[in-house]
């Protein structure tokens, strides 16, 4: 049961990461090599926001991570990513790169790279036999994960900005044509892929902490949107759980030293095997 | 030559000339003996700030030219430091090799791994082939901690090495290093302008500007890309190899992701696609750390406590590599280039066309 459980949180934690990654790809073929980072300063931020009332606050937190997000992805959009259209594919990645090591020192400086862990002094919901515990904040990850992925679903499928969406995805010149207004698009994509990181940073900083280490999470991340497929959104679950299950049957079942190096073995051998991951599609891959 | 002959190069001879300009083999002994001059009058620190700049530069060299000449980006540069770090110490530890021999063999090591890594940048290019040699870098790291943990005294001081001795001389302060590192980095850098110059270097940037249509000019795409990444490595395994004998410690929490990403920044800010910039960036973003100590002198002393000092010096190498790849995209480099545009015209004023200025 335990066992079940721990591998569906980190599952969430991985999916919303690499739901995040995806998007981001989709919409302007960057690969985001900032998203641990993303996500971890969205942790430290809304641990901050919670106490800036009297008491810790979750309103306060929420409200903090969602301010973080929509800033920090219309700034990122508005600008880097959009100076960098008809520029060298590496351009975009590397700068991403430059964001990533800004953000870690702003983890170092603001909150002089302190071990946090993000706890509102509840009771864990459910005690295992091993002595392992549930929290609530786990449950809401969760079923807050679930509910993101079936409102991406019905956004994408059924709004008219998701059609605009895809359809930007799909070709951004000709969108652009049709009175679609790209720009707004493009950040949105930022925004909602930096709010999914935020999610994902916020639950890791509950069940674990919060650190200038943990922005490895990115890697694992990044590792199951590769699983996945780095253009499918449905391949990012998939690609998640995969990553997950192997990390935690490695720690389990083999050494806890291994587990940092779980994602990235996954990683070579979807390279090797199968580089456009399990639903991704083949023409996407920039072959030679 | 006219004036406008510097800049146009109108046949095959001129754009292979070293030196484009009368003034540049000049300036070049000049820069020279300078630098032969500086350990005289400058401070032990000064001198050992250089040293690192140029171990920096070897290395940087490497990168530039695997990214800026042949298009294939790297973000397992570390990975390529720390074999050299490591074959080091394996010679030493355990077949108690000389310097002479320490150095080149690490630099073989790396050239044979370099092939290695290089092997997926044959079925993919851009952002697949960074993410691979990113998976890549973390596989090495993970056999370079395994090797420290099962050989290193403890878990994470390192394995110490001695200092380096060549025929009767001990290599052990900074002035000694400052010479060899000198003469060594000088013949590197003459060695990589002339292979930018000949087939190798020219069929690289054919690869790098469009592949598929220099595979129509008959390069072979899988010999000089291997080869690009067989250079690279070597030079900065050389590198790490140095460094290891300089700093008298390998340790494999040096070789982080971090660090391949400065060298990627020495390479963005030094300006692709140039010798001259792997030299200036190298120096420029080994130095930048040492800057904001001193900046801090003038700024309220409690900012200095606590982790601030650490935490902006990390973060000014990702402000620099964001700068520059917006701003200008061509680096130090082009920054050099345009001030000697400057004073070719003088006292005419050059622009070129706004869609030539990227």
């Amino acid at each position: 049961m335990e066992f079940l459980a721990t591998i569906v949180i980190l599952t969430c934690t991985n999916a919303l990461l690499a739901a995040g990654i995806v998007i981001l790809y989709k919409a302007g073929r960057t690969v985001n090599l900032a998203h641990g980072e993303l996500a971890i300063v969205g942790g430290y931020v809304f641990y901050s926001a919670s106490l800036s009332g009297s008491d810790p606050s979750l309103p306060f937190a929420i409200a903090g991570a969602l301010a973080y997000s929509i800033c920090m992805g219309v700034f990122i959009y508005v600008s880097m990513m959009r100076r960098l259209v008809g520029e060298p594919f590496y351009v975009a990645i590397l700068v991403t790169v430059g964001i990533a090591i800004v953000l870690k020192s702003a983890i170092i400086v603001i909150w002089k790279a302190e071990r946090l862990t993000i706890d509102f002094g509840v009771a864990p919901a459910v005690y295992f036999s091993g002595g392992a515990t549930l929290s609530y904040m786990d449950i809401t990850g969760v079923v807050l994960t679930i509910a993101f992925f079936v409102a991406l679903f019905l956004f994408f499928q059924f709004t008219r900005l998701g059609v605009q969406f895809r359809g930007t995805a799909e070709n951004a010149l000709l969108a652009s044509q049709r009175g679609v207004n790209v720009n707004f698009v493009l950040s949105l994509a930022w925004v909602i892929a930096i709010g999914a990181a935020t999610m994902s940073g916020v639950f890791f900083g509950a069940r674990a902490f919060l650190s200038t280490d943990a922005v490895m999470i990115g890697l694992a991340g990044l590792t199951a949107a590769l699983v996945g497929g780095l253009d499918s959104l449905r391949g990012a679950i998939a690609g998640a759980f995969i990553v997950a299950a192997a990390q935690y049957l490695t720690v389990r079942l083999i050494d806890p030293v291994l587990s940092e190096a779980v994602p990235f073995l996954i990683l070579l051998a979807v390279m090797s095997i199968r580089p456009w991951g399990l639903f991704g599609t083949m023409e996407e891959l920039d072959r030679v | 030559m006219s004036s406008i002959g510097r800049n146009l190069r109108t046949d095959y001879l001129q754009a292979n000339e070293v030196f484009h300009r009368p003034y540049q083999q000049v300036l070049i002994v000049f820069v020279i003996i300078i630098a032969a001059l500086i350990p005289a009058v400058s401070s032990n620190f000064f001198v050992h700030l250089l040293n690192l700049s140029f171990l920096a530069a070897i290395g940087a060299l490497g990168l530039m030219l695997l990214t800026g000449f042949c298009g294939q980006i790297s973000l397992g540069h570390a990975a390529f430091l720390a074999i050299g770090g490591f074959t080091t110490v394996i010679l030493i530890v355990h077949v108690g090799a000389p310097f002479i021999v320490v150095v080149p063999a690490s630099a073989l090591s790396g050239a044979l791994l370099g092939f290695i890594v290089g092997l997926p940048s044959l079925r993919f290019r851009g952002v697949y082939l960074a993410i691979s040699t990113l998976a890549m870098h973390y596989a090495i790291i993970f056999l370079a901690t395994f090797y420290q943990t099962k050989f290193g005294q403890a878990a994470t001081a390192g394995i110490p090495i001695p200092d380096p001795t060549i025929g009767p001389f001990t290599l052990s302060g900074d002035r000694e290093w400052y010479y060899l590192l000198l003469v060594l980095l000088a013949l590197l850098t003459a060695g990589c302008v002339n292979l930018v110059r000949t087939r190798p270097g020219r069929a690289w940037m054919a690869i790098r500007d469009r592949d598929i249509a220099a595979e129509t000019f008959g390069v072979n795409l899988a010999r000089y890309k291997l080869l690009a990444f067989v250079v690279s490595s070597s030079l900065a395994s050389m590198s790490g190899s140095l460094l290891a004998y300089y700093s008298n410690v390998v340790t494999v929490e040096k070789y982080t992701l971090d660090l391949a990403v400065i060298y990627v920044a020495m390479v963005i800010v030094g300006g692709m696609g140039s010798i001259l910039g792997a030299l200036l960036g190298a120096l420029f973003i080994t130095l930048l750390p040492f800057g904001i100590d001193a900046l801090f002198d003038y700024l309220p002393r409690e900012w200095r406590f606590g982790s601030t000092l650490f935490g902006v010096q990390v973060g000014a190498v990702g402000v620099c590599i964001i700068v520059f790849l917006l701003f200008e995209p061509k680096g130090l480099a082009e920054i050099w280039r345009r001030a000697e545009t400057y004073f070719d015209r003088w006292p005419f004023r050059y622009r070129p066309l706004e869609s030539a200025r990227r």
